[in-house]
């Protein structure tokens, strides 16, 4: 698979907002408790449309556009990523305040107080659309939903600029585990940390911290500037949760060439019996002493915004020839890989990048910087 | 260069569960819209739709034989979940798939994962929503009722399906996006078959109630020709629900393995208005740009073009701008209907349910008419068919679909060789 050429990168993470105070941060070893550390700036002429999250989205695309120097035209698509519904419960609390138990009459009961824009805030391509008239980006793109579907973003316009249809790319991706029906739905599954938090690969890992971001990327075949190059794949199996360690190996030998030497950012499920199984199931792809990190064991779960984020902070690590160290990670649980404890000079140029989701959802990326 | 075909098609609409219903519907130019039945409407200001006409338990009877833990997590109750299991079912069976098919990839659009009011109404306490509680309900947890991956889960689970996965989210596009990102997949070898389509339902208080507050929905609440496509007395557009499910692969596996091809995926083209949120170009710039694309991908001009399936909302906005476009990219001479005002506007499954139409030139000479258009805007100057289908036999149609926030997509589909 042909890969395309990152020529910018922005993002807002639970670790900071800006690439430099992320990897700082990651080499460090801090950790957050997954919130935010941004809001949107006030007074945008698109809160009518978006909600703060997806607002911050559209932020941090026009950071990357402007550091990347393009313009829209024809030529430049918009790819975007969007983990799911995320409603704004306080929006409708009031509207279904009145409703009976049976639903009926909702809507004299209610929902005629809905807000006129409800229905057009939570369109899932609002962000794809609202971007592309602030840069006149008329080109081919689409916009992606799922926790891999900022993976199936960037393959989507890698698909696009390989066909010539489009000769930039902008890729987008934001979501927030942290709503209440997500926090419901992760602790039925025994996703989330209970008590003392533990991180990944470590002997008491018992779940993880749920996060949220916005990244951006720009994407081009080739040119000079070159932050790095990436390719992606993303699958799926019939699992209801996680997906089966053999669908990780799957969609990873898609974007692993032969004989690489790569570093992983693992999915970092923080469930011992899951680690082990991802661990065991790379092996073969990445050679049994591959170091391993995980941002996401910093930042918390970041569903659809997992990948960009990956890249750009994988990215730019090589780029510094700089490896963090796995925050938390106290005690490294035996098995394939080497979880990285402290930070490390990086020994190789390309990284595999690996995130997963319900349901059965597995997604991959090949990270590279030049010498 | 290789060619992707359509060898299998599964449907759900308002005609009813299967592409026999679909076909046989629009063959007779009959249109489904009528007054809801799936819940209390009375009180909402639009109260017709395209309701697929089952419900509950006789809706449910309809899927295949399965397992009873396809259910463990509710998901059977999401009327799209089962809707896309129908569609996908007919269409892989449809196709004579078996076990040299389970690695397919899977190209699927799907509608907003929603809220549903009864998941929530029990936990609604007087200062807001009570998380913690413990719903009375068959789940054991509050929570969406379906998550935005959980039919494209559902669908891998019934087909044993292994390829790679991706979910369109575009909105009224992501149905013909997806098949057209399955068609590239084939002529590209990045996988021999592709199972795709979209499957949508809104058909909901919540639904219905946040779409009549954006005032898509033509203001007369109970006229069953709500939906008028193209028609001087246009006033919005009508609500559906449904899905269409597709197998695509290479022409010449097909062929090998003796499947029949529906038709031939020519071409496709993708574009963004980049206008505003609410509205598409009133010039059709980048709708016509969509559909160019199409066309020379598909290495034709627009005289070849004997159909166009057009996106049809029967809005003020959307119906003029797409006829000036589709003037400008393929000239006057097509025909030309939608089929919105038959079965409603399907919102992320209605690219999918209108490439099914599409078959119907393909299979009986016969081009879809569009329900209740009787009196054409002078300012759509293009042959509009009416709501009687048209015998005639065309060898190339284009389908379009314009979603919310402008995303357009067009695909253009020959007869079979």
């Amino acid at each position: 698979m042909s890969g395309a050429a990152v020529i910018g990168w922005a993002l807002r993470t639970p670790l900071g907002t800006t690439v430099d105070d992320v990897v700082r941060r990651l080499l460090a070893g801090e950790r957050t408790d997954g919130a935010l550390a941004a809001a949107p700036l006030d007074g945008s002429r698109h809160a009518r449309f978006l909600g703060p999250l997806g607002l911050l989205a559209l932020e941090t695309a026009h950071e990357a556009v402007a550091t990347a120097g393009i313009t829209g035209s024809e030529r430049v698509g918009v790819f975007a990523a969007v983990g799911g519904l995320r409603v704004e419960w306080s929006e409708l609390v009031p509207v279904l305040a009145a409703q009976r138990d049976d639903g009926t009459g909702a809507w004299a009961a209610g929902l005629d107080r809905i807000h006129p824009f409800w229905m057009l805030r939570h369109l899932s391509n609002n962000a794809h659309a609202l971007l592309s008239a602030d840069l006149g980006a008329r080109g081919e793109g689409a916009t992606f939903g799922g926790a891999t579907a900022g993976a199936q973003a960037i393959a989507s316009a890698i698909r696009a600029l390989d066909a010539e249809t489009i000769d930039a790319a902008v890729v987008l991706a934001y979501d927030t585990l942290r709503g209440p029906e997500s926090l419901t739905d992760l602790d039925a599954r025994g996703m989330l940390a209970i008590g003392p938090r533990a991180a990944p690969y470590d002997e008491a890992s018992a779940g993880y911290v749920a996060g949220e971001a916005t990244a951006a990327v720009v994407l081009v075949r080739d040119g000079s500037n070159v932050l790095a190059r990436v390719t992606a794949a993303s699958g799926a199996d019939g699992s209801p949760g996680e997906p089966n360690p053999a669908t990780i190996a799957r969609v990873a030998s898609r974007v692993v060439r032969r004989q690489d030497r790569l570093v992983v950012d693992g999915a970092a499920r923080t469930v011992r019996a899951a680690d082990h199984a991802e661990r065991a199931a790379l092996a073969p792809l990445v050679g049994d002493n591959a170091p391993l990190t995980a941002i996401t064991a910093a930042m918390g779960a970041l569903g659809a915004a997992t990948s960009l984020v990956q890249l750009i902070a994988i990215g730019e690590l090589l780029r510094r020839d700089r490896l963090p160290p796995i925050a938390g990670l106290a005690r490294p649980s035996p098995g394939a890989l080497r979880p990285i404890a402290v930070p490390e000079a990086a020994d190789r140029r390309a990284a595999l990048c690996i995130s997963t989701g319900a349901p059965g959802l597995a997604a991959a990326l090949r990270v590279e910087v030049s010498s | 260069m290789t060619t992707a075909v359509i060898t299998g098609v599964g449907a759900a609409s308002a005609f009813g569960i299967g592409t026999r219903a679909l076909f046989a519907g629009l063959a007779e130019g009959r249109a489904a819209v009528a007054p809801i039945r799936g819940f209390d409407a009375r009180t909402f200001p639009t109260r017709v739709a395209g309701e697929v006409p089952l419900f509950g338990d006789a809706l449910l009877a309809r899927l295949p034989p399965h397992d009873p833990t396809w259910d463990r997590d509710g998901r059977l109750r999401d009327r799209k979940v089962v809707f896309a299991l129908l569609a996908a079912a007919e269409a892989w069976a449809h196709a004579g798939c078996g076990a040299a098919e389970h690695g397919a990839a899977l190209s699927i659009a799907l509608g907003l994962e929603q809220a549903f009011l009864d998941d929530f109404l029990p936990i609604l306490g007087p200062s807001g929503f009570d998380w913690a509680t413990e719903p009375s309900l068959a789940l054991p947890r509050v929570r969406f009722r379906s998550t935005v991956g959980l039919a494209a889960a559902a669908v891998r689970e019934l087909l044993a399906l292994r390829g790679s996965t991706v979910v369109h989210a575009s909105a009224c596009a992501a149905g013909g996006l997806a098949v057209a990102h399955a068609a590239s997949l084939v002529v590209r070898g990045a996988a021999e078959v592709v199972i795709c389509g979209g499957s949508d339902s809104m058909i909901n208080p919540l639904g219905i109630g946040g779409m009549s507050r954006v005032g898509a929905p033509s203001p007369r609440a109970d006229d069953v020709d709500a939906c008028r496509p193209f028609d001087r007395r246009r006033d919005g557009l009508a609500m559906g629900e449904g899905a269409a499910m597709f197998v695509v692969e290479s022409e010449t596996r097909a062929r090998a393995r003796g499947a029949r091809p529906l038709a031939r995926v020519l071409g496709w083209g993708s574009t963004q208005d980049a206008y505003r949120a609410t509205a598409p170009r009133p010039d059709g710039a980048s709708a016509r740009r969509a559909m160019e694309t199409a066309l020379r991908r598909a290495k034709l001009t627009g005289a070849d073009v004997g159909y166009v399936n057009a996106h049809g909302t029967g809005t003020h906005l959307n119906d003029p701008a797409e006829a000036r476009a589709i003037r400008d990219a393929i000239g006057a001479h097509p025909a030309v209907s939608s089929i919105k005002g038959a079965i409603g506007h399907l919102m992320a499954a209605s690219g999918a349910i209108e490439l099914a139409a599409c078959l119907l030139p393909f299979e009986r000479d016969l081009l879809p008419g569009t329900a209740h258009h009787h009196d054409r805007d002078p300012a759509v100057e293009l042959d509009v068919i009416g709501p009687e289908p048209r015998a005639t036999r065309v060898d190339v149609v284009v389908s379009n679909s314009f979603g919310f926030g402008g995303q357009n997509v067009s695909v253009v589909l020959g007869r079979p060789t």
